[in-house]
């Protein structure tokens, strides 16, 4: 930082040089760029994405083709089809006039050419924009360049591993050709193994933390270079705000899929996205509520009466245990007042539970309480349990994963939840607990000037609450309302042939940027998380009793009453059944 | 009109000042009183009038891998009355 960037003075403060606006830029950037699918320009379609893959394909195994056309037998995981550019599955296709002449070749046919070059357009594409952000931001600009490019491709290698079928692939039931003769097997041996760990997606996320750990706990030096480029909140951000594309095309979504089973089916799927999505904003809201009203009195108490810490640590800490983590700690810690040093002890220690809690609780939620049974109880609960943005939203996108996995297999495919849902529930709880510290912040400001430590002349201005409101939830619900709009200009749950026309341009630009760029940016996420967090920290005796505070406080009272308070506001919500 | 200054912390001690002086306390409500008598002494503030002081945190001082989590620590105003 340098200059007048340090300070917030005015309600600009900071628009370019600190890293929750330039999760908006990013993340906005790419959502516009996207948006211009609406024109019938695919400017997104560039972006890399894996798939499945074996070493050696099975020979006299395809997929079952459309009709007319021929099977591909032995093409089923093949390496060299790894990676793809999403626009040549979703990019616009041809235009013929009425003679059948091509006037335009669309954009499947381009991004149909890249295959892994999309990894290389999607890397240099992405250091622009970071690089970018970097300049602004005042880093080293030689590190973050050199640590960005090696995070980059450390997570494309990752992701890679992660989809082998051995890892990726699942039991669900599938139909393929085998020498010409349909049969019934399981998603695995499709690739000719005898068995698979069905971890899907998240194979690859949790190979990213692991391979970070190691860096960041064994590889020290190295974990300080890249730690100029590993920036898990902004990147967790940036991610959120694709969330937010995800959110707001869920209705778009479920409208296109169910009008291919049939017209009412696909007004019915598109109004139950849409009756989600607001359900799950609300219930977030309420939710969120109830758990600052309950969460910090007992957090504190507990830190004063039965650990005995002084009054600002007891407070910091609270904050930091009990509402969200780093943010909620420097906001409180800020309000009233405490010296920095206290603020910087509690952060460290978020940092490093949030991680051990999201290696723990996705799949203790998927496989013990609440499991599949009630998904989005889960998913709230994970928003009120992990206390970092990138921690909360890696985990809730890993149980997203787990879950969908777990309820496709138990049901033989009857059951099959749309991707992301789940992960929304845990976002949606985060990002109202995030909006609301500023506030919180303002009140225990007010309550520990006026009433606590009784400052004669000192007032709190009232843009604190700005100053610490989260910037990049303005990125999300923009993301969001817009594909929202969308869906209601074009039609609602029952638009016309011009409607649907509209929908399926909106694809073209939502889904690179909410899938693609999102999944990314979670694996990014991921990989950063594992390389700045030094488990050795939580060994050190300066923290002594914030340690135990941090476990009893988490572990037998947050996380069970998370689950209460999930389960009174979220029991009951389901997920649309998208199988066909 | 405010008077605008920039708070920040050593780990020792609150610093506070602008480019032309700095003052240093253990506490907020000694550097207060600091800055009370300091700018009663300049006469920046006139007799029956209330002077309000702006006092921005510089954020540098909050570490690096922090800042991506929070980037405001506090600003806070006070009033002198003369």
């Amino acid at each position: 930082m340098a200059g007048n960037e340090r300070l917030n003075k005015k309600w600009y403060s900071g628009m370019f040089s600190q890293e929750d606006w330039w999760a908006v830029w990013m993340g906005l950037f790419f959502f516009v760029l996207g948006l211009l699918s609406l024109t019938g320009v695919d400017l997104v379609g560039w972006a890399v994405y894996p798939t499945k893959w074996v070493v050696n394909p099975v020979a006299n195994i395809a997929k079952v083709p459309k009709k007319g056309k021929k099977p591909h037998y032995g093409a089923i995981g093949r390496p060299g089809k790894a990676f793809y550019a999403l626009g040549k599955k979703y990019g616009t296709k041809a235009k013929k006039n009425k003679e059948g002449k091509v006037i335009s070749k669309g954009s499947k046919s381009f991004y149909k050419g890249l295959g892994w070059w999309s990894i290389i357009w999607t890397y240099i594409i992405l250091s622009i924009i970071t690089f970018a952000g970097a300049v602004a931001m005042k880093w080293d600009r030689k590190r973050f360049f050199v640590g960005w490019t090696l995070i980059f491709f450390m997570t494309i290698a990752v992701w890679f591993i992660g989809h082998h079928a051995f890892f990726a692939a699942s039991t669900k039931p599938v139909k393929a050709l085998i020498d010409g003769k349909i049969q019934a097997m399981k998603q695995y041996e499709l690739y000719g193994l005898p068995f698979s760990l069905s971890l899907g997606g998240g194979a690859s996320f949790i190979l990213a933390l692991i391979v970070g750990l190691v860096i960041g706990n064994f590889f020290k030096k190295f974990a300080k270079y890249l730690g100029e480029a590993a920036k898990p909140e902004w990147f967790i951000k940036t991610a959120i705000v694709y969330l937010g594309v995800k959110v707001g095309y869920l209705a778009i979504k479920g409208t296109l899929i169910g009008e291919k089973l049939g017209k009412k089916l696909g007004a019915e799927l598109g109004e139950q996205m849409k009756d989600l999505t607001m359900d799950l904003f609300l219930a977030g809201a309420v939710a969120t509520i109830v758990a600052y009203l309950v969460f910090w009195p007992v957090v504190y108490t507990v830190a004063r009466k039965m650990f005995k810490l002084p009054r600002k640590t007891a407070a910091v800490l609270g904050s930091g245990i009990s509402i969200c983590g780093v943010s909620a700690a420097v906001a409180t810690g800020g309000a009233v007042r405490a010296k920095p040093v206290v603020t910087i002890m509690v952060s460290a220690l978020v940092v490093v539970w949030a991680v051990i809690e999201l290696m723990v609780l996705p799949a203790f939620f998927t496989h013990v309480y609440p499991t599949t049974k009630d998904p989005l109880v889960a998913g709230a609960a994970m928003g009120m349990s992990v206390k970092t943005d990138g921690a909360d939203a890696a985990a809730g996108e890993l149980m997203d994963e787990f879950m969908r996995i777990k309820i496709e297999t138990d049901t033989g495919g009857k059951v099959k939840w749309p991707a992301g849902v789940i992960t929304t529930s845990t976002v949606m709880t985060k990002v109202w607990i995030d909006m609301f510290i500023g506030l919180w912040a303002f009140v225990l400001a007010l309550v520990w000037v006026y009433r606590i430590e009784k400052r004669q002349g000192e007032t709190v201005p009232l843009s604190e609450v700005w100053f610490r409101f989260p910037k990049f939830v303005l990125g999300y619900f923009i993301c969001w309302f817009v594909y929202l709009g969308i869906f209601f200009v074009a039609g609602g749950g029952t638009p016309g042939p011009e409607g649907i026309e509209t929908f399926k341009l909106a694809k073209v630009g939502a889904i690179p940027v909410e899938k693609g760029l999102r999944k990314l940016f979670f694996m990014l996420t991921f990989m950063s998380l594992g390389i700045i967090t030094d488990f050795k920290k939580l060994a050190e005796a300066k923290f002594g009793r914030m340690v135990w505070v941090y476990f009893v406080s988490l572990f037998v009272f947050i996380i069970p009453i998370a689950l209460l308070i999930a389960y009174l506001f979220h029991h009951g919500m389901q997920i649309p059944n998208i199988a066909r | 009109m405010m008077i605008e200054l920039v708070v920040k912390h050593n780990g020792r001690d609150w610093i506070v000042g602008n480019e032309e002086w700095t003052l240093s306390a253990p506490t907020l409500e000694e550097l207060d009183e600091k800055v009370e008598t300091l700018v009663k002494e300049k006469g920046l503030v006139k007799k029956g009038e209330t002077k309000k002081i702006f006092m921005a945190f510089d954020n540098s001082i909050i570490p690096q891998w922090i800042r991506q989590y929070a980037q405001h620590y506090f600003n806070r105003i006070i009033e002198i009355k003369a």
